[in-house]
Formats: structure tokens, C-alpha cells, sequence
């Protein structure tokens, strides 16, 4: 395998740089330079692609969601985020009223109010907060129109809004609301399953950069 | 009233959407009309000519383009959505000069404003100014029109002086360049040039264009030389090839005979690798109990208990060094907490007032409801945000202007009463042993050059605002050596290293210019260990408003003295004003602790303004290391991600002659933070200027701490401008 090879070469120059490096400063004081910041952030990216290829077999979702049931007493939820490829089980790691969020042990958090989908922290591309005008006539169950807004950090280091116009109606499972947005070109389709205003079950858009997100409530 | 309207506009919640998502994902762009393939002179364009079109606002990048006529590397930036510039660097082939190598290095600029934007039947409309400062070997002006046909097909149509009009302009041998030559522009008769271009997919765009370039030189002396072989035809043609968001590959025709090859690398500071970054999710806002839960913390009795602040201190600083932030001294009251904050990792100091806002509503007790954030820089308060508790729990993960309206920023005195240091801060020793390379890229006269070697970094803070650092170097290999200064009169030779050191006299110019940048390679070379800085530097502020910095020993690696500065500006103005006053000796070419006997003082007062639309402009009068007098205009376009592109020109009281080649000092500046391309939350950034040439006229002490940078992160405009990230 020439591939592992030239990959081991290069992690081992890479780690002699980072090797070479020595002192007490910490990875926040700076002064670092380009280079052992490029060479620590591939170095982890190569860690990270063999951590994945050597770890043990996969365990299936449903098996992820048991063990954590079993091994964290608190609020779960299941989220599998369809643009990233995997799906995680998240805790609940602070309530501020009605908002929760959700925290994986890699700190990536998922904030929910009630089900409702609001924002996501350190996935690169998060939905820093959406402001869905069509809750209330989703928890309600009814059909109806309402402006949608979600905003994003842009890649100049603004948070933006983006605009989308929906429609809510019911689905063709019972117990299932449908909501179609459009805007900017784009649509997407989120769908909730809606028990007494509680939202168990429910595939939201995050957006552009995180796509679809499916999210399971496992212990409410 | 003022502030609101200010946030408002900085937050710029209502600006376009476009590249908010990047392409591909159908979400409609507004910029005009984009290039698709890039010229050989490194403007969106045909192969030789140019087009109407731009490229996405702020893109930044390359163009290397190989011929049998030149080699050219070419920097572009899309300064305003509508203005281009390029500065090139070309190998001009065929050429002779006092070198006598076959070719010459030139340097260029070129603008292009784009008039108006394709509309209904309308084409876009562009004028340009190609090699534009002096008269060079590509100078020319052209008015240019383009249309699409079909979406895949777009021609330009235009009209080109100079150059692009097979009739190149004589140049003056005696001309130091550099400055506009006004009167040439738009005369000496026009000739009209053509383009297609073919969009055959995504990748693969097919150009075809018509050209009266001659590659033909004329100078005064009455030289002239057909660089390569004269085209046999007018017309030209390329392919390019994109790949990946960034780059793209071209080879190209010119005249039928003559076969080019480019390679362009383009960046956009809207496309960042992960726009939100890859740091850990923020601890979430901890709600504070009811009153009947939790009746002594409500009641503020706590706060009798000396044990109190010194627990709830050390649990919020140990938090707190988890997201990078230091908390380097708290006044804890019944109802008011001040936390005065060093933020270590993120580009935005709105991202570490937001994470401590949210940790102190997890460490504070309920009856504490107003929250102080002081931002602090080398032990220097810089400003306050005040906030109310019950906002940052209303109004957490909201839309980020509502907290920035709920909140207020104020100057930040230098002590109040109740300020506790953490503790184990202070004194704070540090050091490291590194690699480190050095590249000179830009050498028209020596391509480029490099040095590696292990640097020793040691810094020492005595207390808030008091630090010594210190520097030492040895160099490894590499081939920036030890070199005189060119010359006088014998352009391409240098002096020795001996016969410099030698001849005291020769360390001023014919002109009688002091040289204190043009021997800088003097300072380059040791085997010997050097020692590039080695200082002590106290900062302090002498009322809310007016910060001061005194540095004293070996400041950079030519001069060493003392260096004072003080800076007025209040937190919330955008304008600010400054005074630099330094007296250094020349440092021995050994860099160790000699000293030459070159001794100058050297000062500016300064002017600085931060416009709301990404703008900065600087203004310095005053004097240079030389001892000439003169001003410095600078002029920064920034992004709240921490990109800056700028450009800067000095003009003093030395002459053209004087000063020599290029006439007065200027130059471009760029900062790129790393984690724009990593995702990676750190305040590490990628910076470089591009400098025309070395000379001695218009130089300034090269001083690090300049306070105006460090002072304005967290005030109004730099603070505001990336508050969207205090939800992050």
C-alpha cells in the first residue's frame, strides 16, 4: 500500500515539525506561525481519517442510542446530520425556558425549543438561529403561510439573514405537518411529527452548508 | 442616538446574501458580471486583452502566466465590486538592460472600472488603465464593452491606446518611474480589439481573441527589441480549465506561433472553509433559580462572605481558560460583576465577551444582574460592555444585533475600586524554540530566496502592561546572504560586505541619503547567532481615552532605542488620533549589541479613521529614518473575518532622484487569519507587504506594539463589525 505509506511519511514530517517545536506557550499564545498551524491542523486531519478507518466496526444507531439510554440519565435526543454523513447522540447540556441545548461529547450542540430546530454550534457551517414564523401553526397542526428567517455567520464574518417564504399543511401520514419553503433560488421541506405540541420526531433544513437534519427525541 | 444607528449599520443584517452559501446551491448572487477565465496580464479577459468584467468583491489572488514573451506574476484584488487592480511582476523577454541577461524585471499596476453592469440589451462597459505609474513596456488604456450572446457565449468588443493599440509608448530611460504619467493616457491614436469567449461547461472555457499587441519596446535612447518573435497573426487563442473552487490552468496562441501557459489561484475572504468555525459549541446561558429556590443568593448577603469572590474567581478563570479567554482581574459586587478579559484565540472580540457573558451566568450568584466585560490588551483595559443579566438570558441565540442594542461600550478606566487580580497571572514567563523560514518572494533581481534556522522566543510579563521579549536567532541554511548595497551608477552591482563595512562614507548615498533600508541585506546572512529584538515595553493609559507605550533596547533588527507613542481613542469614536516620537541608533550589521553611528529621531502624529464599510484610512506626517519629512496615506479595506488588503504610499521632502527607482515608497499590505482557511479558532494570521522596492526615503521604524491596532478590536467599529459571532 504505496497510499499508507506516502500518509505515513507525511504524518511523520509533520510530526517532526511539530516535534522540533518546543516551550510552555500555549496553542492559544500565538506566534506560532502559518506554518506549524497548517502542520498541526493536517497532522489532526490525518489522526482523525485513521481514527476512523481503524476504529472498531460501526455500531448502528440504534445501538448508539441504546447504550447512551443507558449510560446517561438525562435528555437525549438522536440527530443524524445528513450533510456531514453521520448521526450522533446529543445531551442535554443547559435549558434557558423553553430552549434547550443539546451537546455531543465532542461539544457540536444542536439548540431545540421544543423540537423546533433554532441553531447549531461547531459544525463549521452552523445555523447560527432560525426564526420560524410558521411554529405556531405547526405545533397547532394547521395549514397556513408564514415567513421563515434563518441566519448565518457568512464566510466574511457577518450573521445574515436568509428569508424564505412557507406554507404549512398536513401530511399523508396522521399526526405528520409539512412545511415548504421557498426562497433565494432554494426550497426545502421540513416535516414534524406533532404530539400535543410536542415535536418527538422531525427532519429540519440547518441549511446551505449542513443540509437536512433528522432528529429523534429519545428521552424528552 | 448615534450608537444604535452605527450598530445597526455595522451589524449589516440587510446586506445582499450573495456568497452567504458559496455556488451551487441556486441561491441568487448580485455581483456584476463575473469573469470566467482570467488573462495573461492577470484581469478577468481574454488572453492578451482585456474584458468588462470583474470578479466577486474582495476576491484576491494570482495569475502566473509563461510565455516565449514573458513570464508574468500577477496579484489581483477586486477592491469594490465595480474596481480591479492588478500589480505585476513580469520577466520581459527580449529585452536588454545594463544587465544585459536577455530580459528585464519590471513592475506594473493596472486598474479597471467597471461603468456600468450588463442590463437588458446593454453590455457592461469598462475603462482601464494598464501600467499606469511611469511609462512601461505594457503601458495602455482601453474602453471595453461585454455581453452575453447565450449563456455559454460572451464578446467584448473595445478600443485600446498604447499597447493595445501596436503602439507602444517610448520609454524614458532616465524616468525613475512611479508617478502617472497623466498626459499620455488616451492618445497617440486608437485601435480597436476583440474577444469570444465559450463557456463549454462547468470547467472548460474555449477563448478566442483579436490583438494588435506587437511586443515591441521603444526607448529614448532610440533602442528598440521585439521581445520574442513579432505575432504572425492577430488572432489568439486559449482554453482554461477550472478545478476546485480556487484554481484554474490555461494554455493559450498568441499569433498562431508563440504557445503560453497560466495558472491562476483565486480567494475570496466570503469563502472561508468553515464559515462559522470548528471551536467547541459555547457552555449555554444557566438560567438563574426563582427567588423562593435560592433566597440568600437573590439576597446579595452573600457577598459579606470574603471567602465568596476568591472561589467564584477561580471557578470562572479556570472556565474561562477553556475558551481561551483569560480573566485577569474581577470586582465582584452584590449586583455588578467587572471580569477584565485577555482574549487569546478568536478573531472577533465580540466571540469572547459573548462565551463570558454566558460563563458568568453560570459562576455568578442571582443577585448579581449587571455584568461588566472589560477587554484588555497587554494588560490594558480597552473598553467595557455592560450588560444586563436578564438580556443575556432573554435574548440568548437570537439574532446577534438585539444584544448588541441591549448592551453599551464604554471607555474603560484604568483601575476601579474592588479589582481583584487572578491569581498565578502575573509575573508570567514565557518561552519557546522554533523553526522558522524566511522567504523573500517579490525580488525582481534575485527571484526567490530563502532562509531557514531555529528561532528562541522568550517573553516576560512583570505585571498588567509591563513585558520584556526577547528574540534569538540562528540561522541553518539558505541563500539570502550577506550583501552590500547596490552600487551608484553601476545598476545590477553591489558592494561587498568588506568594502561597505570599510568605507564609513559609503553608508550615505551620492545624494547624501542616509542608508537606512537600502543595506538592509547587510543584516542578512549570519552564521553567528542574532538577536532580532530584545525589549521592554510598558503600556498604560493616562486618562479612559488616551493609551501609551514606551519601548526601550533592540526594537528591530536595524535600529534599536526608544520608541513612544500615545494614541487617543475613545471607544466609541471612529476616528482617533495618534503621536509617535523614537530616538534609535543603527544597529551593527552582527545584530548583537553594537551600535553604527547613525543616530536619527523620528516621529509622526497621526490620523485614523474607521468607516463603516469596511474601510480604515491612516494619515501620518512626519519624520522618516532618514530625516525626511513627508506624509504616509493608507488606505485598508477589511472584512469582519479579519481579512485586511491594503495599500499605503509615502511621499517626503526627498526628490525623485533622490529617493531613486520608483520615486516615492509604496506598497500593498495583506493579512489573511489562518482560521479563515483551517476553521481553527486562533488569532494566528498569514501576513506579507508587497513593497515596490527597499529604498531609503519614506522608512519607518519597524516597532512592534503599535497601539492603534490592539486598542480598536474591541472598540465600536472592529467590535460591531463582528458581533455576529457573540452567540458563537
Amino acid at each position: 500500500m504505496s497510499g499508507t505509506k506516502r500518509m505515513r511519511g507525511i504524518a511523520l514530517s509533520l510530526a517532526l515539525a511539530g516535534l522540533a517545536a518546543c516551550g510552555n506557550t500555549g496553542p492559544d499564545e500565538g506566534g506560532s506561525g502559518p506554518i506549524s498551524v497548517l502542520a498541526q491542523t493536517a497532522a489532526g486531519t490525518i489522526a482523525s481519517a485513521r481514527a476512523t478507518r481503524t476504529a472498531a466496526p460501526a455500531r448502528t444507531p440504534q445501538q448508539a442510542a441504546a447504550e447512551a439510554l443507558r449510560v446517561n440519565p438525562g435528555p437525549l435526543i438522536q440527530v443524524g446530520f445528513e450533510g456531514l454523513g453521520r448521526t450522533q447522540v446529543l445531551a442535554l447540556a443547559g435549558q434557558n425556558g423553553a430552549m434547550r441545548t443539546y451537546m455531543t461529547p465532542s461539544e457540536e450542540a444542536v439548540i431545540l425549543r421544543n423540537g423546533m430546530l433554532v441553531g447549531t454550534r461547531g459544525l463549521g457551517r452552523d445555523l447560527s438561529v432560525a426564526e420560524p414564523g410558521t411554529e405556531g401553526l405547526i405545533r397547532a397542526g394547521q395549514g397556513g403561510r408564514a415567513t421563515r428567517v434563518m441566519r448565518y455567520l457568512s464566510g466574511d464574518g457577518l450573521e445574515r439573514p436568509l428569508q424564505f417564504d412557507c406554507t404549512t399543511a398536513p401530511g399523508p401520514k396522521p399526526g405528520v405537518i409539512i412545511e415548504t419553503c421557498e426562497g433565494h433560488g432554494a426550497t426545502f421541506q421540513n416535516n414534524f411529527l406533532v404530539q400535543n405540541g410536542q415535536i418527538p420526531v422531525s427532519r429540519q433544513w440547518a441549511g446551505p452548508g449542513l443540509g437536512y437534519v433528522t432528529i429523534q427525541t429519545l428521552r424528552p | 442616538m448615534r450608537r444604535p444607528r452605527l450598530i445597526r449599520q455595522l451589524m449589516a443584517t440587510t446586506l445582499p446574501v450573495a456568497m452567504l452559501v458559496g455556488s451551487g446551491t441556486g441561491i441568487a448572487v448580485a455581483d456584476p458580471m463575473l469573469a470566467r477565465n482570467m488573462s495573461s496580464y492577470g484581469m478577468p479577459g481574454g488572453i492578451d486583452t482585456p474584458t468588462a468584467e470583474m470578479l466577486p468583491d474582495g476576491t484576491l489572488g494570482a495569475t502566473l502566466s509563461w510565455s516565449d514573451y514573458a513570464r508574468r506574476g500577477n496579484v489581483f484584488f477586486q477592491a469594490l465590486p465595480r474596481l480591479t487592480t492588478v500589480l505585476r511582476y513580469a520577466r520581459v523577454d527580449g529585452i536588454n538592460d545594463y544587465r544585459d541577461e536577455g530580459y528585464i524585471s519590471d513592475r506594473s499596476l493596472d486598474l479597471r472600472l467597471q461603468v456600468v453592469d450588463e442590463q437588458g440589451w446593454r453590455p457592461a462597459v469598462a475603462v482601464g488603465l494598464q501600467d499606469f505609474l511611469g511609462t512601461g513596456v505594457y503601458s495602455g488604456e482601453y474602453i471595453v464593452a461585454t455581453r452575453n450572446v447565450t449563456p455559454a457565449v460572451r464578446a467584448s468588443v473595445g478600443l485600446g491606446w498604447g499597447v493595445l493599440a501596436g503602439k507602444p509608448r517610448v520609454i524614458d530611460v532616465t524616468d525613475e518611474g512611479g508617478t502617472p504619467n497623466v498626459d499620455q493616457w488616451f492618445s497617440g491614436g486608437a485601435k480597436p480589439f476583440a474577444s469570444v469567449s465559450w463557456q463549454v461547461n462547468d470547467k472548460l472555457n474555449l477563448t478566442a481573441e483579436y490583438s494588435h499587441d506587437r511586443y515591441f519596446a521603444r526607448y529614448s535612447d532610440g533602442n528598440e527589441y521585439q521581445q520574442g518573435d513579432e505575432p504572425g497573426s492577430k488572432f489568439n487563442f486559449g482554453a482554461s480549465y477550472r478545478f476546485g473552487r480556487n484554481y484554474e490552468a490555461g494554455i493559450y496562441t498568441i499569433g498562431g506561433e508563440t504557445i503560453g501557459a497560466q495558472f491562476t489561484i483565486a480567494l475570496n475572504p466570503r469563502d472561508a472553509a468553515f464559515p462559522s468555525g470548528l471551536e467547541s459549541a459555547p457552555a449555554p446561558v444557566r438560567p438563574r433559580p426563582a427567588p423562593a429556590q435560592d433566597p440568600e443568593g437573590w439576597s446579595g448577603s452573600w457577598a459579606q462572605d470574603p471567602t465568596a469572590q476568591p472561589a467564584i474567581q477561580t471557578a470562572l478563570a479556570d472556565a474561562m481558560a477553556d475558551d481561551g479567554v483569560r480573566l485577569e482581574a474581577m470586582a465582584l459586587g452584590a449586583t455588578q460583576a467587572e471580569v477584565r478579559i485577555r482574549n487569546r484565540r478568536y478573531v472577533s472580540q465580540a466571540e469572547a465577551i459573548g462565551r463570558t457573558a454566558r460563563l458568568m451566568t453560570r459562576a455568578l450568584p442571582p443577585s448579581v444582574e449587571t455584568f461588566v466585560i472589560t477587554s484588555t490588551s497587554d494588560g490594558v483595559p480597552t473598553s467595557s460592555v455592560t450588560l444586563r443579566r436578564s438580556d443575556v438570558e432573554r435574548l440568548e441565540n437570537t439574532e446577534a444585533g438585539r444584544i448588541a442594542a441591549a448592551s453599551s461600550l464604554t471607555d474603560a478606566p484604568a483601575r476601579v475600586p474592588g479589582l481583584v487580580q487572578t491569581d498565578d497571572i502575573y509575573p508570567r514567563f514565557r518561552w519557546s524554540i522554533k523553526p522558522y523560514l524566511e522567504l523573500g518572494i517579490f525580488s525582481a533581481e534575485d527571484g526567490l530566496t530563502h532562509e531557514v534556522g531555529a528561532e528562541a522566543r522568550a517573553s516576560y510579563e512583570i505585571m498588567p502592561g509591563l513585558i520584556a521579549t526577547g528574540a534569538l536567532r540562528q540561522r541553518a541554511f539558505g541563500d539570502i546572504g550577506q550583501r552590500g548595497p547596490g552600487i551608484p551608477g553601476e545598476r545590477g552591482e553591489y558592494y561587498t560586505p568588506e568594502e561597505y563595512e570599510a568605507n564609513p562614507e559609503l553608508e550615505t548615498t551620492p545624494q547624501g541619503v542616509p542608508r537606512v533600508r537600502s543595506d538592509t541585506r547587510m543584516y542578512t546572512g549570519n552564521s553567528s547567532p542574532v538577536i532580532p529584538e530584545l525589549t521592554l515595553a510598558w503600556y498604560a493609559k493616562a486618562t479612559p481615552a488616551i493609551y501609551t507605550r514606551v519601548t526601550v533596547g533592540l526594537l528591530e533588527r536595524a535600529y534599536g532605542g526608544i520608541s513612544t507613542e500615545a494614541l487617543w481613542k475613545p471607544a466609541n469614536s471612529q476616528l482617533a488620533f495618534g503621536a509617535e516620537v523614537n530616538r534609535v541608533r543603527k544597529r551593527d550589521f552582527d545584530q548583537l549589541f553594537d551600535f553604527r553611528d547613525y543616530e536619527v529621531t523620528t516621529g509622526h502624529v497621526s490620523a485614523y479613521y474607521e468607516f463603516t464599510q469596511g474601510f480604515t484610512a491612516q494619515l501620518d506626517v512626519g519624520r522618516y529614518l532618514a530625516g525626511d519629512e513627508g506624509a504616509t496615506v493608507t488606505l485598508t479595506r477589511e472584512f469582519a473575518n479579519g481579512w485586511q488588503v491594503g495599500a499605503y504610499a509615502t511621499k517626503t521632502n526627498l526628490s525623485a532622484e533622490e529617493f531613486g527607482e520608483g520615486s516615492f515608497d509604496k506598497g500593498i499590505t495583506l493579512s489573511i487569519p489562518l482560521g479563515w482557511a483551517t476553521g481553527q479558532a486562533t488569532r494566528d494570521r498569514v501576513s506579507t507587504e508587497l513593497r515596490s522596492l527597499s529604498r531609503d526615503g519614506g522608512s519607518r521604524l519597524d516597532v512592534t506594539g503599535r497601539l492603534y491596532d490592539r486598542v480598536r478590536e474591541s472598540h465600536t467599529v472592529d467590535l460591531y463589525e463582528g458581533w455576529g459571532r457573540f452567540w458563537r
